[in-house]
């Protein structure tokens, strides 16, 4: 369970987010929308620990984490993705994925440089794990050798999840999933979005521009607008809300 | 206190030179993001041209004779009237000194210009687009080709050249205590802030300079609204190569020319980090600051001490404040 | 990537050599180094024992630039350190009374981590700054250490520019006093070197240097600590640096503070470069080309200057030229290096005749 409490943020004199505060209830998504420049990837940024908020703090499973570092917040089981792919490109997919295993793996300087023994059993242990968990769930075996620069745009996307998922997080955040997808890419991803909550009981929480993905698959939503949380609730509330429906459906609908 | 003014004073002259050669490398940095690891060694040239075109071609038998020596009748004459070491003898061994130092000066600069240029139309042009990091590393390995090229040219080590300006000793008070002098380190480092701040003036107000700043802040928007990147670089190369030649002049009546010329280049490229890569103003104070205590190492420490000055300043420095003392941070878009 | 190389196994997919070129490679080379000490004469085990050495050192640093993407420009510093803690240790260890024999067990490891501690510290600025910032602080951290082995007040154990004789090496009774003998030693040292490298990069620890390389954010989400990990690759490569200084002051007779110079820091940065950063090869093809360069310039100015000196003055100057101009070329024209040339050759050996590139 993902808390944020009263968020506050701002560079210099713009204030990115003011006052946010919900909760990522276990095992749900939560979806968080809002129109560009909402806040949205600086609320993504804050809870992963790359932004330090002025005010307000940030709880995982009722621990305060507001002043923990990146890592460290990976190590307690936070993962993510970014909005413009964030892989490593030079590398193979398998070893993208292999790195999502950085924190549930011990071996230390001295029993990787040995290798066998220790590290060895580790390690295949390990990869038969993201083989069956990771790789098969997915659907990506056929490119697991392949280097990042050679996928198309919608697969690079399910690596990057992929990768997220290596890390066994409890809390899984994912910056606009499927973003710049043609419509049976945003369907398979939001299979797949919906098969990891249901067969490992991830949280997760989502920010994406796609309303009918939203409205779908998330059992909560929060609205932001200008940096101020305009609306929390379930999507037949949210829609329902007239400041929601001024500051953003108000177009659409 | 007599001691330390007039180390202080030494300190800062030396520290004009430094920023003389700390604005080459931070021109090529701001308009190509480059930091050039080869500066010292264009500015090694320069002192080379220098000694070339005021020594060696003056020599050369076919040469004509006031080339070498300038010895009209009346400076003849009014030499003969002067006192020995008179700052009026001074002046007139200057006189006659006076038409090679033009012309090792001149020919310096259009020397270092030419290389300047070749080298940023052979090694960097080509790379526009490619990585910052292939880039730096090929003036690493310009330091290589460079230091090897000297070494085929010029096999004569050490050499003297003639100063710049009248070289006369002065004495005054300054804070009760007397402080020697030297006029050429005086002229040099004259030399050195007006042509520093000429340039900081171009760069913030003249056409070409906004063209610098818009580069550095974004080749391809630059690129887009029409100014030509490559020239852009062009520019860049060539002010700090005709800066480098007139640096290289000055450390060559300074230091005699020597390989070990070429090492300033490392020490100043510490003390432009120091400063902050792109801040002109940060890069003075540090040339400055360095430059005050290398003299206040030579004297309590021992000369030997003031060639790690800037190294150890400098990773003081980084460790404290990243981004130098008065450089921007970039802000990492996530 | 080498077509039609199916593996059983998830054990046999992660294995080093797995490819037939790949273990072709590894057993020849080992074969060759096994047989060289019995067949070769002395310039060729000269040779040989200076690739070693200086495969040792670029290796290291293959770690930090090639594989974590840190640029480093001092890491001559490092081989200055290990080679004086050899000397410097064994006039301790004979102070303390230890037999001759175990100096060496003793010296070698303890240079090692003189060496990997000193890299902690020079590895500091790493944390807060990036790239260039960084090869300025090492190529500091260079100048720095090479001062203080110079320096007056030091010289009663450095040495000062005069440098300091070596002690030869002597393990367990066997005295490794010809260059054959140390050979043996380097060989051995530099495959053991290459096989822990090797094994670094099929775990976390390997995987999250590479990662830092690629887009350090990206490393830091997934729990790698920068912090830990950048100091840890400048550890392990000013280790092997300090091997490979340790080495050379045990295969020399004398060791002089200007052979530890920026220079070398060039030298080892251009054998990466020609080699291929961050390629397991690299190191190896670069070192080649570095140490064969010299040799080669040093055998033709023999044949064109004959007994002239004035020609021969000329060869430190052109080997110079060539070391700068091989890292100029290559970042322009193949900025993978060798490693890269040599794959694509393999790659189309092993699709002959079938297809092309």
């Amino acid at each position: 369970m993902l808390e944020v409490r009263d968020l506050h943020l701002s560079f210099g004199g713009i204030k990115a987010l003011q006052g946010v505060g919900f909760t990522a209830r276990a095992g749900e998504i939560t979806g968080v929308i809002g129109p560009n420049g909402a806040g949205k990837t600086s609320l993504f940024n804050a809870i992963s620990g790359f932004y330090a908020p002025s005010r307000g703090q940030v709880l995982l499973d009722g621990e305060d984490i507001t002043k923990a570092p990146p890592d460290r917040r990976a190590a307690l089981g936070i993962a993510r993705t970014f909005q413009n792919i964030a892989l490593f490109r030079g590398m193979t997919v398998l070893d993208n994925i292999k790195l999502g295993g950085h924190t549930r793996l011990r071996s230390g300087i001295w029993s990787a440089l040995g290798y066998f023994g220790t590290a060895q059993r580790e390690e295949l242990a390990f990869r038969a794990e993201i083989e069956e968990r990771v790789i098969d769930f997915l659907e990506i075996d056929h490119i697991r050798k392949l280097p990042i620069t050679m996928l198309p745009y919608g697969l690079q996307k399910r690596v990057e999840l992929a990768r997220a998922l290596a890390m066994r997080p409890k809390v899984l955040l994912l910056d606009e999933p499927v973003a710049g997808m043609n419509r049976e890419e945003t369907g398979d991803m939001a299979r797949f979005i919906l098969d990891v909550q249901q067969e490992f009981g991830t949280t997760i929480l989502l920010v994406e521009h796609d309303m009918h993905m939203v409205m779908d698959i998330c059992a909560r939503i929060v609205v932001l607008n200008f940096g101020h949380q305009i609306a929390e609730g379930s999507p037949a509330e949210v829609s329902a809300t007239p400041a929601v429906i001024e500051a953003y459906l108000g177009q659409a609908v | 206190m007599g001691q330390f003014i007039q180390f202080a004073l030494n300190g800062l002259l030396a520290g004009t030179i430094y920023s003389l050669i700390a604005v080459g490398i931070v021109s090529v940095y701001k308009a190509t993001r480059v930091v050039n690891f080869a500066h010292g060694y264009l500015i090694m040239f320069g002192a080379y041209f220098y000694y070339t075109f005021a020594v060696l071609l003056p020599g050369l038998e076919w040469a004509p004779g006031w080339l070498a020596k300038w010895e009209p009748s009346w400076l003849l004459a009014a030499r003969a009237e002067a006192e020995m070491f008179s700052p009026r003898a001074t002046v007139l061994d200057w006189l006659s000194n006076l038409p090679r130092i033009v012309l090792g000066i001149l020919g310096s600069i259009l020397a270092c210009a030419v290389l300047g240029r070749v080298i940023e139309r052979a090694l960097m042009r080509p790379m526009i687009g490619q990585s910052a990091f292939a880039m730096i590393m090929i003036t690493v390995g310009l330091v290589s080709v460079l230091s090897g090229a000297k070494g085929l040219i010029w096999t004569a080590d050490a050499a003297f050249v003639p100063h710049i300006a009248p070289n006369a000793p002065i004495r005054f008070e300054l804070f009760g205590s007397m402080v020697f002098l030297f006029g050429a380190d005086l002229v040099n480092a004259a030399i050195a802030v007006i042509l520093f701040s000429g340039i900081v003036l171009w760069v913030r107000y003249s056409r070409g300079g906004v063209a610098i700043r818009a580069t550095a802040e974004d080749q391809q928007t630059a690129y887009s609204m029409g100014i030509s990147v490559p020239a852009v670089f062009g520019h860049a190369w060539v002010l700090a190569a005709t800066t480098g030649a007139i640096a290289g002049a000055i450390l060559a009546t300074r230091n005699g020319v020597s390989p070990s010329l070429g090492l300033f280049g490392f020490s100043v490229l510490a003390i432009v980090l120091m400063g902050g890569l792109d801040s002109y103003v940060g890069v003075f104070i540090a040339a400055l600051a360095v430059g005050v205590l290398e003299a206040m190492a030579q004297w309590q420490l021992g000369g030997e001490w003031a060639e790690v000055v800037p190294y150890i300043a400098v990773l003081v420095v980084i460790l404290i404040r990243p981004h130098g003392l008065l450089g921007q941070k970039e802000v990492e878009r996530i | 990537m080498i077509n039609g190389n199916l593996k059983a196994s998830y054990a046999a997919d992660e294995r080093i050599l797995d490819n037939p070129y790949r273990r072709g490679f590894v057993f020849g080379a080992a074969a060759l180094a096994a047989a060289l000490p019995f067949v070769a004469n002395d310039y060729i085990i000269l040779v040989a024992a200076q690739m070693g050495i200086m495969l040792i050192a670029v290796i290291g640093l293959n770690v930090v630039i090639g594989y974590t993407g840190l640029l480093s420009l001092g890491h001559a510093a490092f081989i200055a350190i290990g080679a004086y803690a050899v000397p410097l240790l064994h006039r301790l260890f004979a102070a303390w009374g230890l037999p001759e024999g175990v100096m060496p067990l003793l010296a070698i490891p303890l240079a090692v981590a003189v060496a990997a501690l000193v890299g902690l510290v020079v590895g500091l600025p790493s944390l807060r700054v990036k790239g260039l910032y960084l090869a300025v602080a090492t190529l500091s951290a260079n100048f720095i250490v090479i001062f203080l082995i110079e320096l007056d007040a030091m010289a009663p154990f450095t040495g000062g520019f005069n440098g300091i004789n070596t002690p030869e090496a002597n393990i367990l009774g066997w005295r490794l006093d010809s260059q054959r003998e140390m050979f043996a030693l380097i060989a051995g040292l530099g495959f053991a070197t290459i096989l822990l490298v090797q094994n670094l990069f099929r775990t976390r620890v390997g995987r999250a240097f590479i990662a830092i390389r690629e887009r350090d954010y990206s490393a830091e989400v997934l729990g790698i600590s920068l912090l830990r990990y950048k100091l840890l690759s400048f550890a392990v490569s000013a280790a092997c640096c300090g091997l490979a200084g340790a080495l050379f002051a045990y295969f020399y007779a004398r060791i002089l503070p200007e052979q530890f110079e920026l220079a070398l820091s060039l030298q080892l940065v251009a054998a990466l470069i020609v080699g291929g950063m961050g390629r397991t090869m690299g190191p190896v093809f670069g070192v080649v080309i570095i140490v064969m360069v010299p040799e080669l310039l040093k055998y033709s100015f023999g044949a064109i200057a004959g007994g002239s000196a004035d020609v021969a003055a000329l060869r430190a100057p052109v080997q110079e030229i060539v070391f700068g101009a091989l890292i100029i070329l290559f970042l322009m024209f193949e900025p993978l290096g060798i490693a890269q040339i040599v794959d694509r050759w393999l790659r189309s050996l092993n699709r002959w005749p079938f297809a092309r590139g």
